[in-house]
């Protein structure tokens, strides 16, 4: 599995691999690869496998992104390269990738589609790149990495805003809740959130919330700019760069 | 904190051999499912190994075991996190190795979702399409994001997930264990709330049984036996593809006359183990 460690120096401070999802670079801590430098923007690259390539992109940093010695906004990473963000460098390793294959052993044969199987590396690629074709330009080449966020507009709550990191966000009267609601008479679980692979989801907790107006009596996906009223408690569900 | 579980594994009303498998411990509040590919007889071969290493791993954790992840481990992480993300590994290296040194199992491997509650906190561990769901406060939350090229396609915006659910390519995995001699683990942790019903399920479930169906058998029927067998029964009435196993685990920590009758009527049904085959 190709992998990418983070450098001050010679001292390697994390090591994390390239999976599905891209790998996050900035100052902000819920960054997969977070480095504590003024240097670095809070979100300033972040590393994705695009149609088979391993692409570094730049978020738009202040300080920019360099590969080797070249600044970049976008660029095809190869095994060995140094990416340099402030006085870090992140390393590249792409060696791993070349993995035994699934299926090496066989003679290729058309994928029976009842059958479960799983895809080796070029396999995965080839059909993901396939897949991008059809689909045109989806979301995830779109530029920026969006931090899904619920602004408070009305309502007492124990922060102005939350991002959403977690998968579950309960909103309620519990001290587990990540949105905390305040007062008298407010339930312990009001109304909760649950990321999705295809976005997040508002489901009624022990009351019945509104999206925009229109109660919710079952799991919905939430839109950029949705007004979510539960308890008095006005929050603004957007997503920021 | 009271915790009542149930599973059923069912050969389905399709194939005629049953490669899932399951083992809940209640002692140790340790639940693990696994739905196994192959040829032959293989599939059932990996399901099972792949869940006995993950039981004696977390069980027993050697020391030896503990620098298996080579990725950083968030320092939030609990110590059952750490163990049974490294048991996901562990299991992964025993399907591979058994898989190179036995030129027939060639090809095999697993799905593995593994749940371990800790008090007010509960470790999750994923790899493959097999699924954990929470059912808190009536509405049915998807824990876990399945490794399926087409949940990938959905998560890339190629695809919607309507379009996913009719997919010909939902079988294709981008990763099971077995497949690789490393592996990416999904873990995580997350709070337990009062009532909360925890599910774990193969997909046998998923592609036959919408979500609403589920969320409406789990809030209908408190026993985790029945309930479990109620999933099966639906799964089975509408086709029964494949393989069907179901795991439910429902968690009190307020005394409660609801769960007093629970535990009365739940005694003495739980079975504990399910495999391919039969114990």
């Amino acid at each position: 599995m190709a992998k990418l460690s983070l450098m001050f120096e010679d001292k390697l401070v994390k090591e994390v691999p390239i999976g599905s999802r891209p790998v996050g670079i900035g100052r902000s801590p819920d960054n997969d690869l977070p480095v504590d430098n003024l240097a670095v923007s809070n979100y300033h690259a972040r590393v994705y496998f695009e149609a088979g390539r391993l692409v570094v992109e730049d978020l738009d940093s202040l300080n920019g992104t360099f590969v080797n010695d070249l600044r970049v906004e976008r660029a095809t990473l190869h095994d060995g390269d140094s990416i340099w963000v402030g006085k870090h460098h992140i390393k590249v390793d792409a060696s791993g990738d070349a993995m035994v294959s699934w299926d090496s052993g066989r003679k290729a044969s058309a994928p029976r589609i009842n059958e479960t199987m799983v895809l080796d590396t070029k396999q995965r690629r080839d059909m993901l790149q396939q897949a991008a074709a059809m689909g045109e330009r989806s979301q995830f080449a779109a530029g920026r990495l969006k931090m899904p966020t619920l602004v408070v507009l009305e309502g007492k709550t124990d922060q102005k805003e939350y991002v959403l990191t977690n998968k579950l966000t309960v909103i309620g009267k519990s001290g587990m809740a990540t949105v905390r609601l305040k007062g008298w008479f407010k339930p312990q679980l009001a109304a909760q959130i649950n990321q999705r692979d295809d976005g997040y989801y508002l489901g009624p907790g022990h009351k019945v919330p509104t999206v925009n107006g229109t109660p919710i009596p079952g799991p919905v996906r939430l839109n950029d700019g949705d007004v979510i009223e539960v308890c008095r408690v006005r929050l603004n569900f957007v997503f920021r760069d | 904190m009271q915790i009542a579980s149930g599973g059923v594994t069912n050969v389905g009303r399709v194939r005629t051999n049953n490669e899932d498998c399951f083992r809940i411990l209640e002692a140790n509040n340790l639940f693990v499912l696994s739905d196994g590919m192959g040829g032959e007889a293989h599939g059932e071969v990996a399901s099972a190994l792949a869940v006995e290493t993950v039981v004696k791993h977390c069980l027993a954790p050697e020391d030896k075991d503990a620098t298996l992840i080579f990725a950083d481990i968030p320092p939030t992480w609990s110590a059952k996190t750490r163990v049974l993300a490294n048991a996901v590994h562990l299991a992964n290296k025993n399907i591979y190795e058994s898989a190179q040194a036995h030129p027939e199992q060639h090809g095999m491997g697993a799905t593995l979702t593994a749940l371990w509650i800790d008090e007010r906190r509960f470790s999750l561990a994923h790899v493959g399409d097999s699924r954990a769901y929470l059912l808190r406060g009536g509405t049915l939350q998807q824990l876990t994001g399945d490794h399926s090229l087409v949940a990938e396609q959905v998560r890339r915006g190629i695809l919607t997930l309507a379009e996913a659910e009719r997919s010909e390519m939902q079988s294709v995995l981008l990763r099971a264990l077995g497949a690789h001699p490393e592996i990416e683990v999904d873990a995580e942790e997350h709070t337990l709330f009062d009532r909360d019903i925890l599910l774990l399920c193969s997909d046998g479930l998923t592609r036959m049984v919408t979500e609403p169906e589920i969320a409406g058998t789990l809030q209908a029927e408190p026993d985790p036996v029945r309930a479990a067998n109620r999933l099966v029964e639906l799964a089975n009435e509408q086709g029964g593809a494949d393989n069907i196993t179901v795991v439910v685990i429902r968690v009190g920590f307020e005394s409660t006359d609801w769960f007093s009758w629970l535990r009365r009527s739940g005694r003495n049904k739980t079975r504990a183990n399910g495999s391919a085959g039969g114990e």
